[in-house]
């Protein structure tokens, strides 16, 4: 017998992903490996985030991490960018252990964006 | 047409029919002895046991008397190829079978390697199906058994039987044929096919679930060591009390499948083409199989869509990947990649298998689904490295 391997928080996201698209003239960066293909734009003003757009190619806990990370990085000091760590997404959205090395290119792609922002002022 | 679960998966398993039930109920309250008992009680067991087995006998065209009864195919691929290599062992080591057939064939052959049987693994076309003149090719002198399934799960391939169970009586192979997606499905008589064993189940053809039987052709030289021990039953082929009223579930099925099968084709071609057609110009989309194979399944890859994502938006539809259950991180189908498809395609496949129960206005809603899920998918997707 097999369980769900989704939970609701993962079915809610993927059906609807609000920061899905992209940001015109916002910082970008582009990655892709372990089966992931993501693009993670955004836009800050005075050290906050104001923005967080995602593009991804990958299973449903990846779209809906995706999903979730742009959601709660929206209003953060852009400092936090360059040390996130996306175990809490990962617990809250009960990813299986499987796939940590798909959502840590979530985490990489946000730590990236952070250096971008940092390399720009 | 909303939220309510749509079955299209019916190459995994059916519901059973409710004339089976019936006739479940019925035994399972009259017919309680143990079959093997010779007391009036127990001959009234032995009588369902023996009406089940006229019942797919009658289905395959076959002798009921060539039919164990076993817990399914996968049973029944067990006992048939291992027993089979082990009984002709003291003739040969060498035994063929196919890189596209199912688990229950493919891990069986592997096992038999481990032990010191010489496999070859032979190689279908691009649509899945294995040539004669390849198969005769990869047999040797010391060869003593062949596999082929004869409808192939994922895609639905169907095996010129015939041709190559030809080549194994000229040279005294045994032959036998996983015929889990065939047997009531597709019309066969088995009494005319050159098959030594054919593995067969329930489930698959709207019986229950943990019953199945292996054919065993009456024929000089065609026989199996059992791989189960424990008793007299069953000629000592497969000991074990018999489960009277699963028996008698499968009998009734075979009845049913025999009156209904021609019908069935017809129905399930016209669902496999109407759905086909809606979504067949979608960019990127290719069929995996053979255009003129079992018409119950439709395997389709689509380019640049990831298949975990793609069968979840696909819900509330019930189908299945091109990929293998054999861990949590899933895998390209080890059948497709075997036809040349990259692991690209093979990760996209969906595989959406039709049946009896199954109207236009489901495979109509899985089309749209299909359509709408493949756009949803590329539109939230960045674009393809170069």
């Amino acid at each position: 017998m097999s369980a769900d391997p989704y939970s609701a928080q993962v079915r809610e996201l993927f059906a609807a992903p609000a920061h899905a698209g992209d940001i015109a003239g916002g910082e970008v960066v582009s990655l892709s490996d372990q089966d992931v293909r993501l693009r993670l734009s955004g836009s800050a003003t005075g050290g906050t985030v104001d923005a967080m757009r995602f593009r991804a190619w990958g299973c449903p806990h990846v779209i809906a991490a995706a999903e979730a990370v742009c959601s709660a990085l929206e209003g953060r000091p852009l400092t936090d960018l360059e040390n996130y760590a996306v175990a809490d997404v990962m617990q809250n959205l009960a990813v299986p252990v499987e796939k940590t090395g798909r959502i840590l290119v979530i985490e990489d792609a946000v730590r990236s964006l952070g250096q971008r922002f940092r390399d720009r002022t | 047409m909303g939220d309510e679960m749509i079955y299209l998966d019916y190459a995994a398993s059916t519901p059973v029919d409710p004339r089976v039930y019936d006739r479940m109920r019925e035994v399972g309250q009259a017919a309680y002895a143990n079959p093997s008992s010779t007391h009036a009680a127990g001959r009234l067991t032995h009588a369902v046991i023996a009406q089940a087995a006229k019942q797919l006998g009658g289905l395959l065209n076959v002798d009921p008397k060539t039919l164990i009864w076993t817990s399914g195919a996968t049973e029944s691929d067990n006992l048939a190829i291992a027993g089979a290599a082990r009984y002709r062992a003291h003739r040969g080591k060498h035994i063929v079978t196919m890189k596209t057939e199912h688990k229950a064939v493919t891990d069986v052959f592997e096992a038999l390697a481990r032990e010191g049987f010489d496999v070859t693994w032979v190689d279908a076309d691009s649509r899945g199906l294995l040539d004669p003149d390849v198969f005769a090719a990869a047999l040797r002198d010391d060869t003593q058994f062949a596999s082929i399934m004869f409808v192939n799960n994922e895609t639905g391939v169907i095996q010129n039987i015939e041709a190559l169970g030809a080549i194994c009586r000229e040279r005294d192979i045994l032959f036998h044929v996983d015929g889990a997606q065939a047997v009531g499905k597709v019309p066969i008589d088995f009494a005319a096919l050159p098959v030594d064993l054919l593995s067969l189940t329930g489930h698959k053809f709207y019986g229950p679930k943990g019953i199945g039987a292996l054919y065993m052709a009456d024929r000089p030289g065609c026989h199996v060591d059992p791989i189960l021990f424990g008793g007299g039953q069953q000629r000592r082929i497969r000991p074990g009390t018999l489960p009277t009223d699963l028996i008698a579930g499968l009998g009734m099925a075979a009845e049913i499948a025999a009156g209904s099968i021609d019908d069935d084709l017809a129905h399930l071609a016209h669902l496999r083409d109407l759905l086909w057609n809606g979504i067949r110009e979608i960019d990127g989309i290719s069929l995996n199989g053979d255009p003129d194979g079992f018409p119950g399944i439709l395997n389709v890859s689509v380019e640049d869509i990831e298949g975990e994502s793609l069968l979840f938006a696909l819900e509330p539809i019930c189908a299945a990947t091109g990929s293998a259950c054999n861990s949590k991180i899933q895998e390209p189908s080890y059948v497709l990649r075997a036809l040349g498809r990259t692991d690209m395609q093979a990760q996209s496949a969906i595989r959406f298998s039709v049946g009896r129960p199954t109207t236009v206005e489901e495979v109509e809603f899985a089309a749209e689904r299909y359509r709408a899920a493949v756009a949803r998918l590329r539109s939230l997707a960045p674009e393809a490295a170069a």
